[in-house]
């Protein structure tokens, strides 16, 4: 019987153990996509404690038609963008009231020089950062990207072509003269 | 203003999506939700294990010890001695930890007494410490093995761990919470995945 499928069955019937080394062995990739998709550390974990309850609340449900990993991760993306629009909705409120901070953003983006990929994501709008992350490194399609965020595939290859766009010029800087990617540039240490 | 090749953010991309992260929660952070929902069971068992003195816990890692130490003569014929010539000549690398082995053994061995708990129990790990270590390097260095041998050693070993995880197994349908049970089963699963990986890439071997 496979690891997973043993500590699967005692999971559902509620045993720490086993709940804890799925979510050791599953945390690194649910916890990297729910980091990416959101722009904030703090906003990550809180999501991902909420990702975890669904995980273990939709145990019993899970059927074995596709990996666990691969279904989990399904949650994962699912619950971090419901939980991204219902903050969106509350934060386009704010700015609503306070527009000047909008300006402000765009000022700075004009000097702005990302040290890492991660920097640079948060500069995206949290629909291109939506598509970026889903197609270039979770590596979903534009059909399956449409259906998670409600749009077209045509309207997220566009947000894709922007995303990209945006990232090549906010990484430029991390080109040396030989035009190669400097080394240890790519990404900063996790914290 | 320049910008990045598409190929040199696809490489930058490459990299981040390989980057290793630590994980944005502690588990006793979900448990403790997991609790409060209802989620986790708080078994019989699992509350004697919890609840249980460090000793039989260390109890559990010597019976570990001592069905490693079989599994290992079973499987690579281990020669009894390995002390004498292998301390004078091993790299200065591996130096101390070999000689930490034998110092700690030393400290377990015989007729040894403990004034405490403690005592034992800090002699227990120290004994799991060095027999791990000791492992890892019988693993890089015994000589007693030709290095044409080793494909096969490698794979009579995983068969055996192949038997030990099935009996595990079985064994753990019956009694899923038995805690030695799950230190035997994660032991085996460990083993068996180092030596599979052993098996599809066989190390060189070195001499003393």
């Amino acid at each position: 019987m496979p690891f997973d499928q043993l500590d699967l069955k005692r999971a559902i019937d509620g045993d720490e153990r086993a709940m804890q080394r799925l979510w050791s062995q599953h945390s690194p990739h649910i916890d990297a996509v729910v980091r990416r998709l959101c722009d904030d550390a703090e906003l990550a974990a809180d999501i991902s404690q909420e990702v975890w309850m669904q995980i273990f609340r939709a145990l019993p449900s899970y059927r074995g038609d596709s990996q666990f990993g691969t279904w989990a991760h399904r949650i994962a993306v699912n619950r971090t963008l419901n939980a991204l629009r219902k903050i969106r909705r509350i934060a386009k409120l704010e700015v609503d009231i306070e527009d000047d901070s909008a300006m402000t953003e765009q000022d700075s983006d004009r000097t702005f020089m990302a040290e890492s990929i991660e920097q640079a994501m948060t500069k995206l709008s949290p629909g291109a950062r939506a598509v970026f992350v889903l197609h270039d490194i979770e590596g979903y399609t534009h059909g399956e990207i449409g259906e998670e965020l409600g749009i077209t595939s045509g309207g997220s290859k566009s947000q894709l072509f922007k995303a990209r766009a945006k990232l090549r010029k906010l990484l430029a800087h991390l080109m040396d003269e030989s035009s190669t990617v400097v080394k240890g540039k790519g990404h900063v240490a996790p914290v | 203003m320049s910008h990045l090749s598409e190929e040199q953010l696809d490489q930058i991309i490459a990299e981040e999506r390989s980057r290793e992260q630590a994980p944005l929660n502690e588990w006793r952070t979900i448990a403790a939700r997991a609790r409060e929902e209802g989620l986790i069971r708080e078994s019989e068992s699992s509350r004697w294990w919890a609840s249980s003195q460090p000793w039989l816990q260390s109890a559990a890692a010597v019976l570990l010890l001592v069905g490693g130490i079989a599994i290992g003569r079973t499987t690579i014929a281990l020669p009894s001695a390995i002390e004498g010539p292998a301390v004078t000549s091993t790299p200065p690398a591996s130096t101390a930890s070999t000689a930490a082995a034998s110092g700690s053994s030393g400290s377990v061995s015989g007729n040894a007494t403990f004034a405490s708990v403690d005592d034992a129990s800090a002699a227990l790990n120290r004994a799991v410490d060095a027999y791990q270590r000791a492992s890892v390097f019988l693993a890089a260095n015994n000589a007693s093995v030709g290095s044409g041998d080793s494909l096969a050693m490698y794979s009579a070993r995983a068969a055996a761990l192949d038997k030990i995880e099935n009996a595990t197994v079985s064994a753990l349908q019956s009694a899923p919470h038995d805690p030695v049970l799950n230190q035997y089963y994660l032991a085996t699963m460990g083993a068996r995945v180092a030596t599979q990986q052993m098996v599809a890439r066989p190390v060189v071997l070195r001499g003393f």
